[in-house]
């Protein structure tokens, strides 16, 4: 049984509809992404489903329970991180982790979470005084006070650096580690492609794929360029030869400096010619494609951050 | 749950002895007491109760607004909508504070009016308790509705002092009653603080409270408490 199941949600605003027809659901243990610009109702979702708001239409289900009707049972089985959570100024990191614990039935061991979570040496440190690094991680730390078997992580690495990012994101597979279930709602898609088993993309209140950011990636057909430099003289014949190939749209020459663009594994057949003509290539280099050209594929625009 | 409640109480007491906010409402008031204290006549039944109010005064329109405010601007009620605890345990802890402060501040200043200056106390206990009560509710109500208002602590924090100096002047706190024009006293009687303070003194020179001014402190005690409760928002 999946432990999240939203079926056909729906929101309006003012006329405006925020969400169409929202369908996925999220397996036990797993990193769950959801992925979209701003403002294509990526936290929507995520708050109707920790029942902070209501759909107008559609279902969810967490661990069966009805987040509208069982709110209290679902709020003792979740924890959550929310987009610009602050704490009071002069709350300690203790008391924050402490006062929090009270509120479950059966939470964990705060003084464990300081510790895995590097808050140790803050323990009694004001909020107001902890680096921005220090109170995501206490912001993260609470929401897994409660013990829960759902966690959701709303833009949790925005604002920090590229090494505070990267420690975060060893912190959530340490959650996963743990049989915690992860939701992570995010505009990073370096992020979903890190972290992610399985991702939602997000575009204009509707979903417009779900499935592993390498299955994302593999589905999708953007043309894409090889690059290599060729050491001997390479004749025009050569270079006729490379635009004959099937999938290869085009073949630039810049000095020694080749790139040829294509769709498809064009490159396999690219550097077959070239071995049986005996060319020597050096420098052989294929752009990779990203979840962001997946994106695009997906949704018909760039990204916009 | 009980042991959440009483958690957090806990904690909150904390956080408003650690905020100079508190410090400074408390200090205020028992400040003007002690310099205004030096030349009053023994038995005298006008400072008292001036200060009295600025207690309340300032703990309903600049303490209690800023701190709920404050909760709001930083997320912090809805966080706590997604735990166990309701948000709602939290303003009602919160009040309770405010209201444990107000007292504590104006035992403090009866203690030394009565102690150090040898100030009339109030002849009528009963009639004090009612005038007390309902003078508090009515000034805790406006500071709700600032809080139900107001985007940010800071503009909490603002609308409580634009308010609160009008209100102390109608009031005749700024300077006494007996100095106003008779019309300006008048319009004060009709404004929550105004009607505590003119009680505050009707109660210590040992008469009953004007039934008109307690229905005014109740009047808006209960109304506006209620315009407070329906604009109030958790976001």
């Amino acid at each position: 049984m999946p432990v999240i199941d939203v079926t056909d949600l729906s929101k309006h605003y003012a006329g405006r509809t925020v969400l169409d027809g929202i369908t996925f659901s999220v397996e036990e243990g797993e990193i769950f992404g959801i992925l979209g610009p701003n403002g294509t109702g990526k936290t929507t979702t995520v708050e109707i489903i920790e029942g902070l708001r209501r759909a107008d239409r559609g279902s969810v289900r967490v661990l069966g329970l009805d987040p509208v009707e069982d709110g209290r049972a679902l709020r003792e089985v979740i924890g959550v991180q929310l987009q610009h959570t602050q704490l009071p100024d002069n709350l300690k990191v203790w008391e924050a982790l402490d006062l929090y614990a009270s509120f479950y039935a059966d939470p964990r061991d705060w003084r464990e979470l300081l510790d895995e979570w590097g808050l140790a040496e803050q323990r009694n440190t004001r909020f107001a005084k902890l680096s921005g690094g220090q109170k995501q991680r206490l912001i993260i730390a609470l929401a897994l006070v409660g013990n829960p078997r759902v966690a959701f992580l709303d833009e949790l690495t925005t604002g920090l650096d590229p090494q505070a990012r990267r420690a975060t994101w060893e912190l959530i597979k340490q959650i996963r580690d743990t049989g915690v279930t992860v939701v992570l709602v995010s505009h990073f898609m370096d992020e979903v492609e890190e972290l992610c088993d399985r991702v939602a993309v997000f575009s204009g209140g509707r979903i417009a794929a779900i499935d592993s950011p390498a299955g994302l990636i593999a589905g999708v057909d953007a043309e894409h360029a090889m690059h290599f430099t060729v050491v001997a003289d390479a004749s025009e014949e050569l270079f006729s030869a490379l635009r004959e190939l099937a999938g290869v749209s085009a073949v630039t020459v810049d000095g020694a400096q080749v790139t040829v663009t294509g769709r498809g594994d064009f490159a396999t057949a690219v550097t077959a010619v070239l071995a049986r003509k005996h060319v020597l290539a050096a420098d052989l280099r294929i752009d990779r494609r990203t979840l962001d050209d997946a994106f695009v594929a997906l949704t018909g625009r760039a990204f916009e951050r | 749950m009980a042991t959440a409640t009483a958690k957090l109480t806990v904690v909150e007491s904390k956080l408003l002895l650690r905020e100079p906010g508190s410090l400074f409402t408390f200090l205020i008031p028992l400040f003007i007491l002690i310099v205004f204290g030096s030349s009053i006549g023994p038995g005298d039944t006008t400072l008292v109760p001036m200060t009295l109010a600025i207690a309340i005064g300032l703990v309903g329109l600049y303490l209690m607004p800023t701190a709920l405010a404050t909760y709001r601007e930083k997320g912090i009620l809805r966080r706590l909508s997604t735990t166990p605890l309701r948000p709602r345990n939290l303003l009602v802890v919160q009040l309770l504070l405010q209201f444990v402060l107000a007292l504590v501040s104006c035992g403090a200043l009866l203690a030394v009016a009565s102690l150090a200056l040898r100030a009339a106390m109030p002849a009528n206990l009963i009639g004090f308790t009612a005038v007390f009560v309902l003078g508090t509710a009515s000034m805790f109500a406006v500071g709700l509705l600032i809080a139900a208002v107001a985007p940010s602590g800071r503009a909490a924090n603002g609308i409580g002092v634009l308010l609160y100096f009008p209100m102390a002047f109608l009031a005749g706190l700024i300077q006494p009653a007996g100095q106003m024009p008779a019309i300006v006293v008048q319009i004060g009687e009709f404004t929550p603080l105004g009607a505590f303070r003119k009680s505050l003194e009707d109660v210590w020179t040992g008469g009953a409270a004007d039934p008109v001014l307690l229905g005014v402190m109740a009047a808006y005690a209960i109304v506006v408490s209620l315009a407070a409760a329906k604009f109030f928002r958790w976001e």
